[in-house]
């Protein structure tokens, strides 16, 4: 039953809809076909896994594939190693619910289709729906944390994004600035943005790996270099790395200031007057 | 004298006792004049002073009249003349010394700088001034009874100052004369947009005139030593030699055209006959007909018809006047050059082209005209616009109120109403080619031929001349449509002129401002 | 009336001339260099400690000092400032005053060598802006900044006499400049790669030639140079350079830049005591021209410059298929597509017998065991199925064109050089040490139909000329 509600998130617009006419519809009649279609829908999910996942992640999703890890070297000379994301843990960083909830479907979804390329994570856009359907349902499968993951818990709805006009203005840029320096990012992520201020020798993960800030001026997010990307990160965290949520902590306005400013940053706006 | 009875060495000294005297009376014979004869025959006996006639018309003497325009343009050749000699010294034609001799001129020579400085501002100045006498010329209706071909020898005078200052721009070897250079070696190529256009059209091939004159020009194809041997014997021998000689006959020809230019009302009492001028005013002028030589070559004295009760003897009024133009040219140019110094770029580098690369500021309005067409902004409508110029006093022969500024009210009407047309025209004309491109932008693949015909500077051409047309039709005078011409061609120089220099920067591009140019 | 007005036209005119003539002569008698050499002298005489030296200073005569090369054809007139540079005296005084430091002087006397035969700037200038060449004077080639004179030092000796006679910078900087593979990209003096710009003579060229819009502080060739090492994307947008430097080294680096003159010193001021040898063996080789992209070879490693993945050419698993006569072609060739430029020598400069050696030295790893072939021709493919195999396994990291490239991990594979057996053996065996996993049975458990028939649709990709 619980897998049942998970995948009802995936209609997340229409899962009020749904639950009316669950509730009209005879329970014991549903359950059969159900989970009928539910092991199909895994079967499948789990066959794609192997072809297109597994290389890399693992095929128990423990993230220690053949491919064991890739280097990128950044502009700016730094050399990233990157190892596959470990589905076990249970703790994912791209997402719209705030941090310590899991991820929604919809959030998955992004990550699979769009993929993250500043880590070299490929994009499977082109794909089947009901195939990223199983995959998505098939990683669940490699912690039981999912199963105690309640979707209609009002604490872990998505963050409402609702992006001002201002962004990218001059003005905003400024502020985000200053607050760049007051809610003291530049201790991780450098004065430059580039990812190497004094406490990015020791920043380690949850599970004791090292790991590097952030450098805006690559200009490529792992979450899409946008705003609301910013926006997401400052409001939900990165769980399971050294960046917390700070949806209490930074107001909502100043959150958008300071996204302005990492797009200047990334380089993703020109100097304010058009040059 | 009695001499006869002293011994020779006594005689010996007393004349080198009297030496001084002696030698000053025997260099300006009259010694001081005191009379209005003497005065005449100081001037008549003076090789220099005879340059003038003894006696000068007070409307000559006008400041208001000439405003000096012609004088002042001789004395910055004057000037420039003997501060030429002056830098000559330091100079040495030669690309691998010739920077470093501009450089110890600056650096090292005593007033080398200052002199540097006034050769080349009297220079350029006289562009400024000989146009502006043109201008009155034609204002003052100063081009006519004889003097057609004089104003066609003033045109020459006036190429020969710009092309004076294009040599001489090139002497320093910096960057700004290498690339100078190599502009007006293209705009002398430019023959050779037209040629190659008709080249293989109907199965000919032309003979590329453009390159044949920019190798003559360059000594080769590429600005190089030949270069500025050639530039340099152009400068101090050739054109110096051919402005002395044009301005020789320039006022030799004023001189036997009766002096300047003046209104027939200025006197009351002028004689109608050819043959008699009235009695007794004219001091010693004789009042019955006498055959000197130049009446027998022309017909009449040279005195005659010259309304002699409103003249002054030369000495002293027209020297004063004249040293004082002189020394307020002087002046005026030394305190120039004392605030500003004449340029001086790096070393000329064929590697680095100037961007952007501009000819001298006086050419400017030309190279405005280039960047449309080559041919026709280098050659065809400089060309055309000299023609239109020179054939001025051969269209309008109208040979009424000569020497009146503007002739009279329809005239000033005239001149103000060509000039506001003239400057609108010329705006727009630049602000459509700058906001909306020309043809090449819009059809990249045109015909150059089309370019070549049909183009801002073309159809600027062509309305001066219709509208010219248009006010001689309206006013049923040519001499209106000289004034309306001539203003034309002032206000197409200036407003073009400084267009090129402070509007355009790197790439021809159009600013507002040379301070707006992007850093290299 | 006329002649009151000519009259007072000409009076006011002469006052005018007159006064601006004497004030352009006071301008004249009262250079800047006469107020140096006045004090210097005055300093002389103030702090004379016996008579003897007081005398010598009084006879000192205040003029314009110059000295003249004719073997250079140099004029040096810095001196007329730089009044005290010969005098132990002024050791301790202000610049301009000052002695020259060191005891440069000493081996370098000035009425042979000058002053701007190492230090630059115009000598025959007399004031300080155009002397110095500072910004906007049209001077080319200003005052070189103290931390890069040992620049000049290069264009006479050797680098080995430098490093210990002091010359230690511009001797560090050659050394960097190999270490940091420069010349994998550079060409200097004929040898190098096609990626980036000629440097040869590059201390020679014009003020213009530099693009200045983004640099920093004084305008000129040395922050340039400096900055350009600094930030590579700051000063040349569309750059592609690999300089991960630290400050010290990008002056180290400018420093030995500096060198790169176009005027050749006459004999008899060149002092060279050794004879500098540019190593040739094969790992020095590689450093100079291969390590700047390939690093140490190990790992194929994504780079965000080039936007696309540099493989490791030392990974023994690579070795394994690769023969060194194939080596060679790629690097005497290149590989179109991507950033590896040809080194042969009509290209590049290296000899048949330097790309030999280099060639010997990325092999040195390969291990005795040859790959298992892989006999593709005897395998009949099909290419529709091996598109669905590309397209579903391959092409997340190759890229649906196999060119590899932006945020793709894998190769490109469009290189007609490639064989199908070179292909199958790796897609088979995978690329130990880099994200290329074994496809074949070890690994994924593709049948060696399956490969060959991925095979045939990549080999078909490379002919399609898209």
């Amino acid at each position: 039953m619980g897998r049942f509600n998970t995948r009802c998130k995936l209609f997340l617009p229409l899962a009020g809809i749904l639950m009316f006419a669950m509730a009209l519809v005879p329970a014991a009649y549903g359950q059969e076909d159900e989970d009928a279609a539910y092991d199909a829908l895994i079967a499948k999910g789990k066959a794609a896994y192997n072809v297109r996942c597994a290389l890399c992640h693992g095929k128990d999703g423990d993230g220690k594939g053949e491919m064991k890890s890739v280097t990128r070297v950044e502009k700016t000379g730094r050399t990233i190693v990157v190892t596959p994301w470990d589905f076990t843990r249970a703790v994912f960083r791209f997402r719209t619910t705030p941090t310590g909830c899991l991820p929604s479907d919809a959030d998955l979804e992004r990550t699979i289709r769009k993929g993250i390329s500043a880590s070299l994570m490929p994009a499977h856009g082109h794909i089947d729906g009901d195939e990223i359907e199983g995959i998505i349902e098939y990683i669940k499968w490699f912690s039981e944390d999912w199963d105690e993951f309640d979707p209609d818990d009002e604490s872990c709805f998505p963050v409402a994004i609702n992006k001002p006009e201002f962004v990218g203005s001059a003005d905003s840029i400024a502020r985000g600035e200053v607050l760049f320096k007051k809610n003291k990012c530049f201790e991780c992520h450098g004065v430059d943005g580039k990812g190497d201020g004094d406490k990015a020798k020791d920043l380690k993960d949850d599970w004791g790996n090292r790991i590097l800030p952030f450098n805006f001026t690559t200009g490529n997010m792992k979450r899409e270099s946008t705003a609301e990307a910013v926006y997401l990160t400052l409001a939900s965290g990165l769980d399971g790395t050294a960046m917390p949520g700070y949806n209490e902590a930074i107001k909502e306005e100043e959150k958008w200031h300071i996204a302005s400013y990492a797009l200047k940053l990334m380089g993703l706006i020109k100097s304010e007057d058009g040059h | 004298m009695d001499n006869s009875n002293k011994t020779g060495l006594a005689q010996f000294a007393d004349n080198l006792k009297s030496v001084k005297s002696s030698f000053v009376g025997s260099f300006s014979r009259g010694g001081w004049p005191t009379s209005d004869k003497g005065r005449t025959s100081t001037v008549v006996n003076n090789f220099f002073l005879h340059l003038h006639t003894a006696k000068t018309h007070i409307n000559t003497l006008k400041p208001s009249y000439t405003l000096g325009m012609g004088l002042i343009s001789f004395f910055l050749l004057v000037i420039a003349f003997i501060s030429g000699g002056f830098l000559m010294v330091y100079y040495s034609p030669s690309t691998t010394t010739a920077f470093n001799a501009v450089k110890d001129i600056n650096f090292v020579v005593f007033g080398g700088q200052l002199m540097r400085n006034i050769h080349k501002w009297s220079g350029e100045a006289m562009i400024i001034f000989v146009i502006l006498h043109m201008v009155r010329i034609v204002y003052t209706n100063s081009y006519k009874q004889g003097r057609e071909f004089n104003w066609v020898i003033g045109i020459v005078l006036l190429i020969l100052t710009f092309v004076l200052n294009l040599t001489g721009y090139m002497l320093p070897w910096d960057q700004l004369s290498y690339w100078a250079l190599v502009i007006v070696a293209n705009i002398a190529a430019a023959p050779k947009e037209l040629t190659d256009i008709f080249n293989g059209m109907f199965g000919i091939t032309l003979p590329d005139i453009g390159g044949a004159t920019k190798e003559v020009l360059l000594g080769g194809t590429e600005p190089g030593q030949e270069s500025l041997t050639r530039v340099y014997l152009l400068h101090i021998l050739l054109l110096p030699l051919a402005i002395c000689v044009f301005l020789g006959v320039h006022f030799f020809r004023i001189r036997k055209d009766g002096g300047l230019t003046r209104p027939a009302n200025v006197s009351a009492g002028s004689g109608e006959s050819i043959i008699s001028p009235p009695e007794k005013k004219g001091g010693i002028f004789p009042t019955h007909k006498t055959y000197g030589l130049m009446e027998l070559s022309k017909g009449r004295t040279p005195a005659v018809d010259t309304d002699i009760e409103n003249t002054v003897t030369s000495w002293p009024n027209l020297f004063i006047a004249e040293i004082a133009v002189f020394m307020f040219t002087l002046a005026a140019v030394v305190a120039y050059s004392y605030f500003f110094d004449a340029p001086l770029k790096e070393y000329a580098n064929p590697m680095i082209p100037e961007n952007p690369a501009k000819a001298p500021w006086y050419f400017l309005g030309l190279q405005e005209l280039v960047s449309y067409s080559a041919f026709m902004g280098g050659q065809g409508l400089p060309g055309l616009a000299l023609a239109g110029l020179i054939a001025i006093p051969f269209l309008d022969r109208e040979n009424r109120d000569i020497g009146i500024w503007f002739t009279n009210k329809q005239g000033k009407a005239i001149a103000i109403e060509s000039f506001i047309v003239g400057s609108v025209a010329v705006i727009g004309t630049l602000a459509f080619v700058v906001t909306q491109g020309w043809f090449r932008e819009w059809w990249p693949e045109i015909h150059q031929l089309w370019i070549v015909a049909i183009n801002p500077g073309n159809l600027l051409l062509g309305f001066v001349m219709v509208y010219t047309l248009w006010v001689i039709k309206r006013t049923n005078s040519t001499r209106m449509g000289a004034i309306s011409l001539i203003t034309f061609f002032l206000v197409c120089y200036v407003i073009l002129t400084y267009t090129g220099t402070v509007l355009r920067g790197p790439n021809w591009v159009f600013y507002w401002s040379p301070s707006d140019w992007p850093i290299h | 009336m006329n002649s009151r007005f000519y009259l007072s036209l000409m009076l006011i005119s002469s006052l005018v001339l007159m006064a601006f003539l004497a004030i352009a002569f006071n301008r004249e008698m009262t250079p800047v260099w006469k107020d140096y050499q006045t004090e210097y002298k005055e300093t002389l005489i103030k702090n004379a400690k016996d008579d003897g030296t007081r005398e010598r200073a009084e006879k000192i005569q205040v003029g314009l000092q110059q000295i003249y090369i004719k073997a250079l054809n140099k004029s040096d007139r810095c001196t007329s400032c730089h009044a005290g540079v010969e005098n132990p005296l002024m050791a301790a005084a202000e610049v301009p005053y000052k002695q020259h430091s060191g005891n440069y002087l000493k081996n370098h006397p000035l009425p042979k060598f000058g002053c701007t035969l190492c230090h630059r700037g115009q000598g025959r200038a007399l004031n300080i802006a155009e002397a110095h060449g500072e910004e906007h004077q049209h001077w080319d080639f200003p005052i070189v900044p103290a931390k890069y004179i040992q620049s000049s030092c290069a264009s006479c000796h050797d680098y080995k006499m430098l490093e210990t006679e002091g010359g230690e910078k511009v001797a560090k900087g050659e050394k960097l400049f190999r270490e940091k593979g420069c010349l994998g990209c550079h060409k200097l003096n004929g040898v190098g790669g096609a990626l980036g710009k000629d440097i040869a003579g590059i201390a020679n060229k014009a003020y213009y030639y530099f693009s200045m819009a983004a640099v920093v502080g004084e305008r000129n060739m040395y922050s340039w140079i400096k900055q350009h090492f600094d930030d590579p994307r700051k000063i040349v947008p569309e750059s592609q350079m690999r300089a991960f430097l630290t400050d010290e080294e990008a002056d180290l680096l400018t420093t030995y830049m500096l060198t790169f003159r176009t005027d050749e010193m006459p004999r008899s001021y060149r002092l060279i005591k050794n004879i500098d040898k540019v190593a040739t063996d094969g790992k020095s080789m590689y450093t100079a021209y291969c390590s700047a992209c390939h690093s140490d070879g190990k790992t194929s490693v994504y780079d965000e410059i080039f936007a696309r993945t540099i493989p490791a050419i030392r990974n023994p698993s690579f070795l394994k298929t690769i023969s060194n006569s194939e080596l060679k072609r790629i690097v005497k060739e290149g590989r179109k597509g991507t950033q590896m430029t040809a080194w042969k020598s009509e290209a590049a400069g290296l000899t048949e017998k330097q790309i030999d050696e280099i060639v010997k030295y990325v092999a040195k790893d390969r291990p005795s065991e040859k790959s298992r072939p892989f006999n593709v021709a005897k395998i009949k493919s099909d290419i529709e199925r091996g598109a669905e195999i590309y397209n579903n396994r391959c092409a997340l990291c190759h890229g649906e064109e196999g060119k590899g490239g932006e945020n793709l991990l894998g190769m490109t594979l469009r290189d007609s050089a490639l064989s199908p057996e070179f292909i199958a053996i790796t897609v088979r065996d995978g690329r130990k040490g880099t994200p290329m996993v074994p496809f074949g049975n070890g690994g994924i458990g593709l049948s060696n139909q399956e490969i060959a028939d991925t095979v045939a649709y990549v080999k078909n990709l490379t002919n399609d000329k898209k």
